[in-house]
This record gives structure tokens, C-alpha cells and sequence, in this order.
């Protein structure tokens, strides 16, 4: 049982960051986003939730080092973050980044390797972390021979058999279905409760954010600001009951009131139009 | 009652498989190819120009394989070729990798690549002979820069369009540079790879042969010209079923090959 007090130490510290894609004043600059600043506690669980295109994913890419704002500094434990923080952080994304050209046991060695974790451990922490999320038998599949949701559960367990005090996960469960998502969000908060980790998730589902959290930053249309922190006090591991007590309709209803104006807002700005692609 | 055992019974032989189908059906093919040719051979056709398949076999091993200097010929044709592709296959992977690396590299180098691989090159033959002379250097030669252009162009092409989800992923996992070439571009490259390596073939061997047909004085492309001009197609459609069989041979060990590095295709 761990409940979460604000005395906690912080693990990571988001000051002052404002992201801007596109150079200052062209036609094409967009502020992402503006003047961040956050303190995310040891061994909590936050979640980060806006409307679409409002900066969460640069925010979480930003705070795992994989580019730098333009503005402002992210420092993990006592460390500026200048670039990846492979013993420190590890990453979920959206899709499965499996490499498909290894099967399974393959690309947990090759992560470990990365990682230089001692090559002694390989074999027990795959196994163990597989065994996690119900996908043993399946070591020796390539990624292609298995479901989208197979997939996503395999490299759920990559990102937890890294041990990294530090998991950022964007959206790791937008690709399954709800049952499984509840299945596995049952057992990141069992994971969570047994090993203090921090965990910044990202979410479209209110029920995922309120079921999950210790605290959901509610984000503003483009450009990101923090609109407000709500927080939910209730200790991990959370059952199912959890959902039905009236608080957690309470948050939910809460939460959906506070990002209704700036979805509409976020749809008014961009017009409807798409998002520009990677390359 | 009686209709389920009649069902049964009618079950007992089992049908073929549809690999086997495949295979006899493809025999078959072949079968009616080698008969139809026979007999156009033993009947209509004139003897200076076409030979039915039982005396090409015959001429195989009576004309071919007996004579020695042919069986030098093939051996030195053969020679060239390996020597041809593997230098085609190495420097080719090599101009291949340094050139795909870099984005600019790609964008600025890859257009004058694929510029002049399309350029014929048989134009240059008469240039090579000047260089290299009338030996094995020139079939060689002229070999490697066949070979070389398709297996550029398709290792550069390979290594375009990563996923970029999998580059951000390998660094957050702390990959060097060394490690996402060796672990994401290189993999992600390989079936392209292949692709190259399977033209390059064909092209390595058509270089050689064009250099053997134009100079040289052995070699399988000369003995088939000197069998065309004698008018002796027995010998000369053995020679030409010998580099079938030497490019389908060359071809088997590439196929092997792929199916070991690009396992997870299937
Ligand atoms: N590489 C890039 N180049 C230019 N603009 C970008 C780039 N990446 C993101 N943006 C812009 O920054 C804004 C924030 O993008 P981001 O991906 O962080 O949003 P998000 O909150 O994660 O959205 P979603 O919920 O749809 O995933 C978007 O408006 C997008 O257009
Ligand atoms: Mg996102």
C-alpha cells in the first residue's frame, strides 16, 4: 500500500520549457509548447492529458532526452537532461519500436546490450518480464507473427524488464482493445505499488487517466500550457472496484469539463487540418 | 446410413498435395516442351540452325565435355563471373552503405548513380578493350561494373525510409550511431540487398559473356560464337544450356543465402 504524500523527493524536475517546431516568425513556426513547469515525485504515476497536437508527446520526448527544447531545462534526479538517459529512462511509445528483424528474445538482448546491462541477467529478465504480460510461449516469434496487441503487450514488457526507475509511456495502449487495456492498466498499478517506479503516461481515455494516476496534468489547446493538476487519492495497486465508486465518475466528469473547451478550441485553431508527417 | 459410408469410403485416396501438383504439372511443362522440339528437330527444322535435345545431349558430351579446351572455356567463364560479382558484390555494398548513410549523401549522390546505371553499357566495351587488353581483366572488368549498379541502387534504396519510431526508440535505449547502422539501417536494408544481388547476377554474367562474344579467344561466349559460324547448333545450344545451368547454380547459392538473412520476411 503506498499512498502519496507531497514530501516525496522529486525525480524529475520540468523548468521554464516551451518547445517551438519551425523557425521563430516563418509561416510555418508552431509553438508546441509554452512555459512548462513541473515537479514529477518519486515513484508517482502522472499522467498527461490535452487535446490532440497540444504538445504531449514533445513534452514527454523532451524530459527522455531524445531532442532538446528550445527553452527551458529538464533535470532527472540531480542530472540536466542533454540527451537519452538509457539507464535512467526508458521508453513505451504508441507502436511497438520491436525491431522486426529479431524475434523477441533477440530484441530484449539487443535492448539489454544498448543498455549494457551484465549479460548474465539476459535470459531470467526476459523471461520474467514475458511472463508479466502472459506472452512466454512467444519468445521465439518475430514481431510480425503476432497481433497488434501482442505486440504492444512484448514491448510493455521490454520497457519494464529495462528496470529504469524511469518509464515514459505515450500512449502505449491506444492500439488495444479496452478489455486489454484494462487488464494491463490493472497490472501497471500492481507493477507500480510493487516497485515505486515513476511513470509519465500519456492518454486519450479519461477512465485509463483517472483509473491509473496519482495526479493528471490537464494540458491546454496549442500552445501547451498546464491548464490545471487534478489530483486522485486513492493507493495502488487499484481493483476494478475503484471504477465504481462515485468518485472516480466524479474525477472522470471533472476531467472531461475541463478539456471540452479546449478540444473545441484545439479543433477551431487547426481547422480540422492534419498534423504534418515525420519526414 | 449408407450415403456416410459411401463418404467414407470415397475418402480413402488421398488427393495430391498442392505442392505436388505444382511439381508435376511444371514436369509436365517441360516434358512437352523437350518432345515438341524433338520432333520439330527430326522434321521441319534446317540441321545448320537447330538440333533436336537428344543431340544437344549427345553433342554435350561428345563435343563439349571431350574436348578440353572447352572444358578450360567453361571453367575460365565461370572463374570470371565469381571474381566479377564478388568484387561487385563487395565494393558495390560498400559505395552502397557510405553513400545511403547520410541523408545528404542519399539526396545529392543517388541521381548520378542511378543516371549512369542507365546508361547501356556496351558502348563502353571497345573503350575496356583498349584499357584491359583481350585477356581475362576486360571479361572481368566489364563483369564488375554490370554487377555493381544494380546492387548500389538497391542498397541505397534500401536504406531509405526507416521508421523513425524505431531510430527514436534505439536511442533511447542509449544505441550509438555504430549500433542503429548495424542494428536498424543494416537489417532494414537487406531484402532490398538481395533484390540487387539476384540482378547483379544476371547482369555480371551478361558483362562477361559480351566481353567474350566481342574479344577474346576462349571462354563459353567464344566457342558459342565459333559454333554459330560453323554452323553447328548441337554444340553450340549444349554451351548455351551449360551457363543456364552456371547462372541458375549461382543464382541457387544467392536464393540460400536470402533465405537465411531475411528470416523474418516470412
Ligand atoms: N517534428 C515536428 N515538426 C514540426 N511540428 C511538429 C513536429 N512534431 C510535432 N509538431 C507539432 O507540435 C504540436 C504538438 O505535437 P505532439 O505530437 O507533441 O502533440 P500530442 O499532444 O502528442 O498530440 P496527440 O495527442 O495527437 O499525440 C503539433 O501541433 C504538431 O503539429
Ligand atoms: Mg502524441
Amino acid at each position: 500500500m503506498t499512498t502519496l504524500s507531497n514530501d516525496k523527493p522529486t525525480a524529475i524536475s520540468i523548468r521554464n520549457v516551451s518547445q517551438r517546431y519551425g523557425e521563430a516568425g516563418s509561416s510555418g513556426a508552431v509553438v508546441a509548447l509554452q512555459d512548462i513547469s513541473l515537479d514529477i515525485r518519486q515513484g508517482e504515476f502522472l499522467c498527461l492529458l490535452g487535446p490532440s497536437g497540444c504538445g504531449k508527446s514533445t513534452l514527454l520526448n523532451i524530459v527522455g532526452g531524445l531532442f532538446s527544447a528550445t527553452e527551458g531545462q529538464v533535470k532527472v534526479g540531480d542530472k540536466i537532461v542533454k540527451g537519452p538517459l538509457p539507464a535512467d529512462i526508458s521508453f513505451v511509445f504508441q507502436e511497438s519500436t520491436l525491431y522486426p528483424w529479431y524475434t523477441i528474445r533477440e530484441n530484449f538482448d539487443v535492448a539489454f546490450k544498448f543498455q549494457r546491462v551484465p549479460r548474465n541477467e539476459w535470459k531470467e529478465r526476459t523471461a520474467s518480464a514475458l511472463q508479466a504480460v502472459g506472452m512466454s510461449s512467444f519468445i521465439d516469434h518475430f514481431p510480425n507473427q503476432l497481433s497488434v496487441g501482442m505486440r504492444q503487450r512484448v514491448n510493455l514488457a521490454r520497457g519494464i524488464a529495462l528496470k529504469t526507475d524511469i518509464i515514459l509511456m505515450d500512449e502505449p495502449f491506444a492500439a488495444l482493445d479496452e478489455q486489454t487495456r484494462m487488464v494491463l492498466g490493472e497490472d501497471l498499478s500492481e507493477l507500480l505499488a510493487a516497485t515505486k517506479k515513476t511513470i509519465v503516461f500519456v492518454t486519450h481515455s479519461l477512465a485509463e487517466a483517472v483509473f491509473l494516476s496519482d495526479r493528471i496534468v490537464v494540458m491546454t489547446a496549442r500552445p501547451g500550457r498546464i491548464k490545471t493538476i487534478v489530483e486522485v487519492n486513492e493507493p495502488h495497486p487499484r481493483s476494478p472496484d475503484f471504477m465504481l465508486q462515485p468518485r472516480f465518475s466524479e474525477l472522470r466528469n471533472e476531467l472531461y469539463a475541463l478539456l471540452r473547451d479546449e478540444i473545441r478550441q484545439a479543433i477551431a485553431t487547426t481547422g480540422g487540418s492534419v498534423r504534418p508527417s515525420g519526414d | 446410413m449408407s450415403a456416410l459410408a459411401a463418404k467414407a469410403g470415397s475418402e480413402t485416396p488421398p488427393r495430391m498435395t498442392y505442392a505436388s501438383r505444382v511439381v508435376w504439372t511444371r514436369r509436365g511443362v517441360i516434358a512437352a516442351i523437350a518432345v515438341f522440339f524433338e520432333i520439330y528437330g527430326r522434321t521441319f527444322a534446317d540441321p545448320n540452325l537447330f538440333s533436336p535435345p537428344s543431340t544437344i545431349v549427345a553433342a554435350l558430351f561428345q563435343k563439349v565435355f571431350a574436348e578440353e579446351r572447352i572444358r578450360d572455356a567453361i571453367w575460365i567463364t565461370f572463374m570470371e563471373v565469381s571474381v566479377a560479382y564478388v568484387m561487385s558484390v563487395v565494393f558495390g555494398l560498400a559505395a552502397g552503405l557510405l553513400v545511403g548513410w547520410t541523408r545528404p549523401g542519399r539526396h545529392a549522390v543517388y541521381p548520378i548513380i542511378l543516371l549512369l546505371y542507365s546508361i547501356p553499357q556496351v558502348i563502353l566495351l571497345p573503350l575496356f578493350v583498349l584499357i584491359f587488353g583481350i585477356g581475362p581483366a576486360v571479361k572481368i572488368a566489364f563483369g564488375f561494373t554490370h554487377g555493381i549498379f544494380p546492387i548500389m541502387v538497391n542498397v541505397i534504396a534500401g536504406m531509405r525510409n526507416v521508421s523513425p519510431l524505431l531510430l527514436s526508440g534505439s536511442r533511447s535505449l542509449g544505441a550509438s550511431s555504430i549500433d542503429v547502422a548495424r542494428h536498424v539501417y543494416f537489417p532494414h536494408m537487406v531484402p532490398s540487398l538481395f533484390a540487387g544481388l539476384r540482378l547483379a547476377m544476371t547482369l555480371t554474367l551478361l558483362g562477361v559473356i559480351l566481353g567474350e562474344l566481342y574479344v577474346s579467344t576462349t571462354g563459353i561466349g567464344y566457342y558459342t560464337k565459333l559454333f554459330a559460324e560453323r554452323l553447328d547448333p548441337a554444340p553450340l545450344f549444349a554451351l548455351i544450356s551449360v551457363l543456364a545451368f552456371m547462372a541458375i547454380l549461382l543464382n541457387e547459392v544467392v536464393r540460400v543465402a536470402e533465405r537465411k538473412f531475411t528470416r523474418w520476411k516470412r
